[in-house]
């Protein structure tokens, strides 16, 4: 449940980035450190599938 | 009056003895109801009386007795025909001759007593007592009472000393259960005359002893070892009421094998005998034991088929698992991409527009430095040529001098003196002179 909370902020702060990126709400200074961050935030996303989806698969193996 | 006959009494005893033998010779059937019946050396004595129907007055009376060689075959047989010793209230119907004796006076003598006379008499007493209980709605009473489940408390109304009684409590407690029974005495009369108000008392007990102790959850009377098997006693109408209208369910197992008494027919449930009852006791508990064992077999079956079922249902959804979340993954991964080449196209654009704007400065840049320069070039030009136009020397080479004293321009010539030396420039050169 936390985790998933998690991944869901994680991907709300990611679309707040886009939307302000979109509507030139940046300047150039912050633009970089904004991409940086929602490359931070991509990839913990990511990462939270691929690591549920093993959980998943081994939780299934347990079963077996 | 003197020269009559006198008679002694014995004479004039005789006299009549005589004649009741001689006029009376045979013997007779006759119904009548006992009013006193007593045991003495082998026989039996009893007193006999008719009732006026209407008012209960008595109507005749007459002694009679049955002599033991006659009592040792007849009463047996009374007995266990009717299940009953003979006693006074009953009616009966006895076989008699007639005796007058001289010392003892009139009797009638029995020579047989029939049964059947008196039982189909007890048997319409007994059907007036059901009709009446009936009437009175209390017949089944007891019936609609339920035994408690766990029915362990229980009163025992019994003669203390009875043997069916302690068979009673050795049955309880030897149960092959191990069930636990609570059981407590209310000694009652158990035969005889006294057994209908002995038996009543002892329910008051239970009830009195309810309210100050414990509650009980039946209550059991039983009679048995005894020789005799006199039923009269519960066969009555005050104790068939008490019995039926009792709070308690009350189990009878008074011993007998002729037609059930009032007692068993009112009461909550009949066994024959104190071990009959106890079985009965030990079979309900039994039966709940049962109830309770298969309940619990019931519900283990049935958590295991529910768990079982949400197992396999489990297992479907873990096959389908993988499967969905791939599915949400893939969506997920596609919204991040999205996300992403959304944010790198932008930045991208964003930094363009930067770097036109600054080629776009750039470009300018020379533009605005060259006008600026011409600009200023042209200011600079308006200021020389202004300058030009001021320039003395102009003025000068037309013809125009300039006066000045101590290097400072002279404009009025108020302010020289006599005296002071000035300074003439004119084109070509300057004059010195001294003011007069």
């Amino acid at each position: 449940m936390n985790q998933e909370q998690k991944y869901e902020a994680a991907f709300a702060q990611l679309q707040d980035i886009v939307r302000k990126m979109e509507s030139d709400e940046y300047s150039i200074d912050e633009i970089a450190v904004q991409l940086k961050e929602a490359q931070r935030l991509i990839k913990f996303c990511k990462d939270k599938l691929t690591k549920t989806e093993q959980e998943i698969q081994k939780i299934q193996v347990e079963r077996e | 009056m003197n020269s009559e006959k006198r008679l002694t009494l014995y004479e004039l005893n005789n006299l009549v003895k005589e004649v009741i033998e001689c006029e009376m010779p045979d013997e007779y059937w006759v119904e009548a109801e006992l009013s006193e019946c007593k045991e003495s050396r082998g026989h039996c004595y009893m007193e006999l009386i008719q009732k006026d129907e209407r008012n209960a007055t008595p109507i005749a009376k007459a002694s009679a007795r049955c002599w033991a060689s006659k009592w040792m075959l007849v009463r047996p047989y009374f007995e266990r025909t009717t299940g009953q010793q003979l006693h006074a209230g009953m009616k009966v119907l006895l076989k008699v001759y007639a005796q007058f004796h001289e010392a003892y006076g009139f009797s009638w003598i029995i020579t047989d007593i029939d049964p059947t006379y008196t039982l189909g008499d007890m048997a319409h007493k007994r059907q007036e007592i059901i009709r009446q209980l009936k009437e009175e709605g209390v017949f089944d009473l007891q019936k609609e009472l339920q035994l408690p489940l766990f029915c362990q408390h229980i009163a025992v109304i019994s003669s203390e000393t009875a043997a069916g009684y302690g068979d009673f409590c050795n049955q309880l407690v030897d149960n092959p259960y191990g069930f636990k029974f609570q059981t407590q005495l209310f000694p009652a009369i158990m035969q005889g005359e006294e057994v209908e108000q002995s038996i009543i008392n002892a329910l008051e007990h239970i009830y009195n002893y309810q309210l100050s102790h414990f509650q009980f959850d039946a209550v059991v009377i039983i009679r048995g070892g005894g020789a005799t098997s006199d039923m009269s006693g519960f066969d009555t109408l005050a104790l068939a009421e008490n019995v039926a209208n009792f709070p308690l369910p009350i189990i009878t197992g008074i011993g007998h094998d002729r037609d059930e008494s009032i007692l068993d027919m009112v009461s909550h449930t009949r066994v024959k005998t104190p071990t009959a009852a106890a079985a009965f006791l030990i079979d309900h508990l039994k039966t709940v034991l049962d109830i309770l064992n298969d309940s619990q077999e019931q519900i283990v079956r049935l958590a295991q088929q529910k768990l079982a079922y949400y197992k396999s249902q489990f297992a479907t959804i873990a096959e389908l698992l993988p499967r969905l979340f791939s599915n949400v993954k893939v969506r997920q991964e596609a919204r991040l991409d999205n996300l992403n080449s959304r944010l790198t196209h932008h930045a991208q654009q964003k930094i363009t527009h930067y770097q036109l704007s600054i080629i776009n400065l750039e470009n300018r840049l020379p533009i605005l430095l060259d006008r600026r320069l011409m600009t200023e070039k042209h200011r600079l030009q308006l200021i020389e040529e202004k300058a030009k136009s001021l320039d003395p020397t102009l003025l000068l080479s037309r013809g125009y001098s300039m006066t000045m004293k101590d290097g400072k321009i002279v404009r009025d010539p108020q302010v020289l003196y006599q005296g002071d030396e000035i300074e003439t420039r004119l084109e070509k050169g300057t004059i010195k002179s001294i003011v007069k």
